[in-house]
Formats: structure tokens, C-alpha cells, sequence
């Protein structure tokens, strides 16, 4: 574990800054990842200890949030199964755009070790993801790189220019 | 182009402008306090529930069809994903049940460090569920320290095994690793420590008038309902039935360890919440005795941790390296899979959640003619419908959160 | 010409079986062996037909006949003081002799006893519910029609438990494929998208040995990333443990290994 220390005052820490809106806008948004709690099996247990002490993903902005309407990340955190797959589908669509998925273990991926009749072979079928995270369970460590990863990609994008709405077909 | 989304609601034929009162409220699959995927639909008149159908199978992965296409080794960390909080009891279950079937009988040094797992497990298991029922109450602070004591067990299932969550830790006919050489200290110095945590638990809930509000009095299991439902484990104890299977029907080293099974005649939430509690500590008191029992065997060098078995289980690296029958049993072992004698065969353990039972049905082949796997939570989560109407809304949380459902178990 | 592979049974085989391998029995042991058990077994015989009964691993395998299952686990319930009904389910013999098997797993808490009562019933025949017996078996029950179809006769609420409503097929039935039938295939897409979005979906990846060659080398290649659609050359630089774009964010201090304390003591 590591322990940084920042000093406010002679880095970044200025009272008054001059920049750009897409980098305030992202600054914002790559900041405040509120992700949907989505835990569909194992891996939600591996999400859930993410947020707990000793990671502490609050330190990154990402607080969990139950409603879809609040939430700018769904991290599918599990096996879909065909049972299941209408439900991803309509939280998804009750998300507010500029929405992001990570699809959190082998299972989300791929349908990983499950290759049977009940299971999704990768939310991909469903929806958009952005992210795929290796792992069955990924570690909590993983999905915290994963969430960096995320905040880089959504940093690169052009705030202000019109979002391209995401849509698997 | 965009498509027509054609989701429907469920519940196209029921229509809510009824005359009297009654409402129906969907709850899941997907809420934060189902503790997975859990559906309920609630008939509701105001508050109170008149009836509940609660609605499962959002987790259902085919476990039962996979075993049957599985060489039993290979369907072992299948069992990982079962009840997930605890891994290393389903692994036991499966790998205890696989080797009554084939009679094998499993050196010392192997059972103890199953022991070891197991309890450790329990611990495991206990806290999260612990912590998740507390943060499903309103209780924040107590999510935080009781997933840090989880934290400090994770630490130690990871240095025995290397995974956090799905350990694929026991192998059928015994271990496939030793305890590394710091782990008997670390765990002492955790137990040492886990009294004073639990009694932190115990302060912060105990007296707490929010917590006993929602837990005593509430989901009273009565003694004929949760023989009736099946219920197993803390459900049952709660209800007063002293049934623990580690002690009625010892397995492993059980019956060399002194230890008690709480048991309360309540049957309510706040009955259930104290077993938990207890429980955590008795599971401590086993540790703290099995750990001088592993010192014991590296006393009287027992080092086996492995049964020998040559038809069913490979023999150990050095042999495979070294001797060719070794080598040519393991590659059948491993391509074709052990094949056990024709019978079948139900083996219960106690594990966290309750008895967990694995059926099998062997024809002698190497893949199991039929695998059934008796989840404790299954009816756990049945009994919400006897026990759910005449409770209003708050209440179904907090009874779906003692109950300690795992999905991952009960939809296998 | 084409192997021919049966269809009765499509779950894997294996694909070698020494013809001289004769598999061993699991022992079964005489109930006489066994007081408690030869008691509980000559209550059941006084009243009603056993057709076989053995104790395997130290259990008592009692055969009755399908009709007396009602009847039988009542007298076991009630006389006999096996209390709790710890699972049932059936195993589907079809592909041999056109029959399901069903066990009831019988648990006796005074006696520290259990036995399994098993029956035979026909491909298409039902089976009486023990619903009123033990609550327990109503979900059981279900979960028995859900996987195999067995239609269950005074049943409260038989409807599919595991599966969706609108599910096709019984999935733990010997002929249903382990990877699931077309039906299965598509059902998510047909369900959401509707079956002209079929062609634009694809078909499941379901072959576990497939790789694609350029997302497995992004997938191993930590600390190597390359924006996708990137040629790899195999000669990217390895990029330092730094999670930040080059030349820093706005307002956030970029992480520096060496500034870093590392904590190696956990219960500092």
C-alpha cells in the first residue's frame, strides 16, 4: 500500500487556474465516476470490496450509486444469464448519456468458464462496453486500474462537441 | 437505425387500478439490499405484505448440467462459484462427497489444514454477511470495520493459495499445497485481535435502538416452519434446533475439537444476528485448537498431504518427475479422469450458510451421471414466502438480509 | 461415412474405455446391518410395497412404487421421525429404460439418521406432490418440472422457477446439449432485439480454444497498452506505472513511484 503525499499549495493548488472547458468538463467527469452497483455474482463481491476499507474507491470519486438515473458507470460485475439479459438492457437505457460500461471478470466478457445453455456469452451481446477487466474474480486492484483506464479514455474524448450516442446496433 | 426496443413489463396482465387497495411492488432482480439477484413481488395493502412470490433463477448458470459434462477435478472450481463468500466450504462439500464415493481416506496433515480453510471460511463468510446486513439496516460504520477484519483473512487464504475469492484450494483425496511457513503466526495474531473487533461489532449494534427495532420480533421462524421449509444452519438454530452437522454427524477432525453451537429459541432476527455473532467466536476457539494440531504433525512428521491412491488421484510431483507409472497414471488422471465405482452417494457438510449436500450418481464413467447440489440458501430463500406476509416494506430487508442468501448458491 | 452419434444422450462421453474395465460397486451393505434402520424399514414394508432396499455409505436406499410416494414419506414423517426433507430431485434414465428416477433425501434429527426413498416413474407420467408434507418441496418440485419436465399431480404453484417463464426445453434431460439449443442461442437477442437483428448481432462464440490473435496480445500486454487499431510492432516501449496521459491532468497531481511511502506492516 502507498501512501502519497500532495502538496496543495505548490503543484496544482492554485486559486485560479487558466484552461480549456473540455478540460474542465472532463476534469469533472473523469473525477466523479458514480458507478451503478451492479453485482451480479462473485465479482460484485470483489466490486463491494473495492469500495469497502481497505481500497476505499471513494478516493477516486466513484461512489456507488442504486439508481441507474445517478450512475455514470455500469460495472457488470458477473455471470449475465439469459434470465437476466432483458434487465442489463432496460438499466442501461435509463442511464444519462455520457454513460461508460466496464465489464468486470471472464463472465461479463466472455461468459467465461460458463459455456452453457443459461449464459450470456459476453454482455457485448447487449450492450456497449468500453472496458473489459481479465480476471475471474478480478482483484479489487484490477478494477481500480480498470477505473483509471476509464478516466484516460474519458479524458481524450471532446467534451463540448455533440456525444455520439453509443449503441450496439 | 435505431431498433424498436421491444421489452415489456413483466407484468402485462395484472392491472393496478384495482378496487380494493392492494399494490404490487417489483423488488429486484437488481437492488442493492437482495444480496444478488433476487425478485420479489409484493402484494401490498398499504404497508404490510399480504403476499410475496419470491422470483429466482437470474444467476442460474448450469452448474448441475456442467458437472455432468465435467471430469470430477475439473469441476472443482466450478464449485468456487457456488457460495462465493466462502469458497473453499463448496470445495470441501464436492471433494469429501467425490471421496466417500471411491472410500478414500485422507491423511492427517491434509484434514487439518481443511479445517484450517473451512473455519476460516466460516469467519469469512459470517463477517461479510455481518457487514452487508449491517450497511442493508443503515449501519455504514460496521460495513467498513468488519470488511477490514475480511480483509486481513482474505490476506491469509491468499497466501495459502494465491486467490482471494475463488480458491480452488482442496482437491479431491487432500491438499495440494502446505501452509507457508508464516501463516499459523499471522492467523494467531488476527485471533488475538478478533475478540476485541467483535466486541466493536457488538457495541456498536447491540444497544443500538435502531438495530433492535428492526431485528427482534421480526422474521420469527417458528420451529415447524424451518423444519418443514428445510431450513439448515443459523436458520434453524435460531429456531431452536440444535443441529449442527459438524457435531451430530462429524466429518473431518470435528469430533477432536471442543467447541459449542449456539442455539436460541426466539427465531427471530435479532436471534439470528446473535448466533452469527457467537459463532464467530467459537469458530475462533477451532482455530486456535487446530492450529496446535498442525504443529502437532510437523512434530510426528506427517507430512503426507495427499491420499495414496493410484487408481484415482496422481501421485506427487517428485514421483511424476521422476518414476514412469507415475507419469503414465497421471496422464490418464488428467485427460480422461478418475473413474469411481458405480453408486451414488449424499454427503452433507455444515457449511456456513447451512447443510451442504452434494448427490452423486456415478456409473463408473469418468463424468458423474447426475450431480445435484443441495443448497442450503435455496430454502432460505423460499421461506420468504410464508415468512414475509405480515411484515411491511422495511422489514423485507432486513429478513432477506439474516436469512444470508447467496445467489450464486441458491440458482447454481 | 459420417460416425454415428446418438442422439438419446448428447452429454460429453469419454473417448476411450478399456473394453476389459469391469468399474467396482460402491459397497452395499444388508439393512439388517443396521438396527434403527431394520426397524424403520419394517414399519415401511408392514404397510406398503418395497422393492428393494439397501444401506449405501451409510445411508438406507429404500425403492418404493411412484404411487405410494405420498403415503410412504408421510408414515416416514410422522411415525418414523425423518422431519426434515432435505433435497429431491429426479435422474433422467430415459436414454436406457424410458424412466425417471426421483429420490427423496430424508433427514431423521433424533435418530441421526438419513435415508433416500426413491421411485420410478414413466417418461410422460406425473408424480403426487408431497407439497403438504414439507413446505420445502414446493420449490423442489419446481425446480424438478423446470429441469426435467416432470409434471407434478396437486402441485400449488408448478410453473418454472430457474428457467424464465418462456423458456423452451428441460435443460438437465440427457438430450439437451450442455451448450443450450438454437432456441437458447438466440433467445436473449430474439427477446430484446427481436430476430432480425440476428445477422447484425452474430452468432454465439461459443469454442473455448478460439483466440484471436491481436486481442490476446493486448490483453498480456500490461504496462504496453496501445490505443486500438494500433499496428504492434512487438517493439513498444514499456511505459512506466504511471496511470495518467503525458504532461499531467488538470488539477490532479500525477502519481510518482518514488515519492511514495510503502507501508509493508499491516497492523501499524
Amino acid at each position: 500500500m502507498a501512501q502519497h503525499k500532495v502538496n496543495y499549495t505548490q503543484n496544482a493548488g492554485l486559486p485560479v487556474a487558466l484552461t480549456t472547458i473540455d478540460k474542465v468538463v472532463n476534469w469533472g467527469r473523469s473525477n466523479s465516476i458514480w458507478a451503478l452497483t451492479y453485482g451480479l455474482a462473485c465479482c460484485g463481491i470483489e466490486m463491494m470490496a473495492s469500495g469497502a476499507s481497505r481500497y476505499d474507491f471513494d478516493r477516486y470519486g466513484t461512489i456507488f450509486r442504486a439508481s441507474p438515473r445517478q450512475a455514470d458507470v455500469m460495472i457488470v460485475a458477473g455471470t449475465l444469464t439469459k434470465k437476466h439479459a432483458e434487465f442489463i438492457k432496460r438499466l442501461y437505457d435509463q442511464m444519462t448519456e455520457p454513460r461508460w460500461v466496464i465489464s468486470m471478470g471472464s463472465c461479463a466478457n466472455t461468459g467465461g468458464m460458463f459455456n452453457t445453455y443459461a449464459t450470456v456469452q459476453g454482455v457485448d451481446r447487449i450492450i456497449p462496453v468500453d472496458l473489459y477487466l481479465p480476471g475471474c474474480a478480478p482483484r479489487p486492484e484490477t478494477l481500480q486500474y480498470g477505473v483509471m483506464l476509464l478516466q484516460k479514455k474519458i479524458r481524450a474524448e471532446k467534451a463540448i462537441k455533440s456525444q455520439k450516442t453509443k449503441r450496439l446496433m | 437505425m435505431q431498433h424498436q426496443n421491444r421489452l415489456r413489463p413483466f407484468f402485462e396482465n395484472i392491472t393496478f387500478d384495482r378496487d380494493d387497495n392492494e399494490m404490487i411492488l417489483n423488488f429486484g432482480p437488481q437492488h442493492p439490499s437482495a444480496h444478488g439477484q433476487l425478485r420479489l413481488m409484493l402484494h401490498l395493502q398499504q404497508e404490510m405484505i399480504t403476499k410475496a412470490h419470491p422470483d429466482i433463477g437470474y444467476l442460474h448458470r448450469g452448474m448441475e448440467k456442467m458437472a455432468e459434462n465435467m471430469i470430477y477435478n475439473e469441476f472443482m472450481p466450478t464449485t468456487d462459484r457456488m457460495d462465493y463468500i466462502a469458497s473453499s466450504s463448496n470445495n470441501y462439500g464436492f471433494a469429501l462427497a467425490v471421496e466417500k464415493l471411491i472410500g478414500l481416506e485422507v491423511p492427517r496433515r491434509a484434514k487439518v489444514i481443511r479445517m484450517l480453510l473451512l473455519e476460516i471460511n466460516r469467519l469469512m463468510s459470517h463477517l461479510f454477511w455481518l457487514a452487508t446486513t449491517a450497511l442493508d439496516i443503515g449501519a455504514m460504520t460496521v460495513f467498513l470495520f468488519a470488511f477490514r477484519e475480511r480483509e486481513y483473512l482474505m490476506d491469509l487464504i491468499e497466501d495459502y493459495c494465491g486467490a482471494r475469492l475463488t480458491h480452488a484450494a482442496i482437491r479431491i483425496g487432500g491438499v495440494p499445497l502446505d501452509l507457508p511457513d508464516n501463516f499459523i503466526a499471522d492467523m494467531r495474531r488476527f485471533l488475538d485481535k478478533l475478540p476485541e473487533n467483535i466486541k466493536d461489532y457488538e457495541d456498536l449494534l447491540d444497544t443500538n435502538r435502531i438495530w433492535r427495532m428492526r431485528m427482534e420480533d421480526v422474521g420469527v421462524v417458528s420451529k415447524e416452519m424451518a423444519l418443514s421449509w428445510g431450513c439448515t444452519g443459523p436458520m434453524l438454530r435460531a429456531s431452536g434446533v440444535a443441529w449442527d452437522i459438524r457435531k451430530e454427524e462429524p466429518y473431518e477432525l470435528y469430533s477432536e475439537v471442543e467447541f459449542k453451537v449456539p442455539v436460541s429459541d426466539k427465531g427471530d432476527n435479532f436471534a439470528r444476528y446473535r448466533i452469527y455473532m457467537e459463532e464467530m467466536r467459537q469458530s475462533a476457539h477451532i482455530l486456535y485448537q487446530v492450529a496446535d494440531m498442525y504443529e502437532e504433525t510437523i512434530k510426528n512428521n506427517q507430512t503426507d498431504l495427499m491420499a495414496h491412491a493410484p487408481k484415482y488421484i496422481s501421485a506427487p510431483k517428485i514421483d511424476i518427475m521422476t518414476q514412469n507409472y507415475s507419469l503414465m497414471q497421471h496422464f490418464v488422471l488428467v485427460t480422461q479422469g478418475m473413474r469411481p465405482p458405480v453408486g451414488e452417494v449424499y454427503i452433507p457438510t455444515e457449511s456456513p450458510k447451512g447443510e451442504l449436500g452434494f448427490y452423486i450418481n456415478s456409473q463408473g464413467g469418468p463424468y458423474p451421471y447426475r450431480l445435484k447440489l443441495r443448497a442450503p440458501s435455496f430454502w432460505h430463500t423460499g421461506i420468504l414466502t410464508d415468512l414475509l406476509p405480515g411484515h411491511y416494506i422495511p422489514d423485507v430487508v432486513s429478513i432477506i438480509g439474516t436469512t444470508n442468501i447467496v445467489f450464486g448458491e441458491v440458482d447454481r | 461415412m459420417r460416425a454415428y452419434t446418438p442422439k438419446d444422450d448428447v452429454q460429453a462421453k469419454s473417448y476411450y474405455t478399456d473394453r476389459f474395465y469391469v468399474s467396482p460397486q460402491v459397497a452395499k451393505q444388508d439393512v439388517s446391518s443396521d438396527e434403527v434402520f431394520a426397524a424403520d424399514l419394517e414399519a415401511i414394508k408392514a404397510k406398503f410395497e418395497v422393492l428393494e432396499a439397501y444401506i449405501q455409505v451409510e445411508q438406507m436406499v429404500v425403492y418404493i412404487n411412484a404411487k405410494d410416494n405420498v403415503d410412504v414419506i408421510k408414515l416416514v414423517k410422522e411415525e418414523l421421525d425423518y422431519t426434515q426433507l432435505s433435497e429431491m430431485s429426479a435422474i433422467d434414465w430415459i436414454a436406457k429404460s424410458g424412466q425417471f428416477e426421483i429420490f427423496y433425501q430424508m433427514l431423521s434429527m433424533g435418530k441421526r439418521k438419513r435415508i433416500r426413498i426413491k421411485c420410478f416413474i414413466g417418461k410422460d407420467e406425473a408424480i403426487n406432490s408431497v407439497e403438504k408434507l414439507f413446505r420445502s418441496a414446493d420449490w423442489s418440485e419446481r425446480e424438478m418440472y423446470d429441469m426435467f419436465g416432470i409434471e407434478v399431480n396437486n402441485h400449488p404453484f408448478l410453473k418454472r422457477i430457474l428457467m424464465p417463464y418462456d423458456w423452451e426445453g428441460y435443460p438437465l434431460l440427457k438430450t439437451y446439449p450442455l451448450e443450450g439449443d438454437e432456441f437458447a442461442a438466440w433467445y436473449e437477442v430474439d427477446k430484446i432485439y427481436g430476430k432480425e437483428a440476428r445477422d447484425i448481432i452474430g452468432p454465439e462464440i461459443r469454442d473455448t480454444a478460439r483466440v484471436d490473435r491481436y486481442d490476446s496480445e493486448r490483453f498480456g500486454r500490461l504496462g504496453h497498452e496501445v490505443p486500438k487499431g494500433t499496428k504492434i510492432t512487438g517493439n513498444e516501449p514499456k511505459t512506466p506505472l504511471a496511470y495518467q496521459e503525458e504532461g499531467g491532468v488538470f488539477m490532479i497531481d500525477r502519481f510518482d513511484e518514488e515519492k511514495s511511502v510503502i507501508i509493508t506492516d499491516r497492523n501499524r
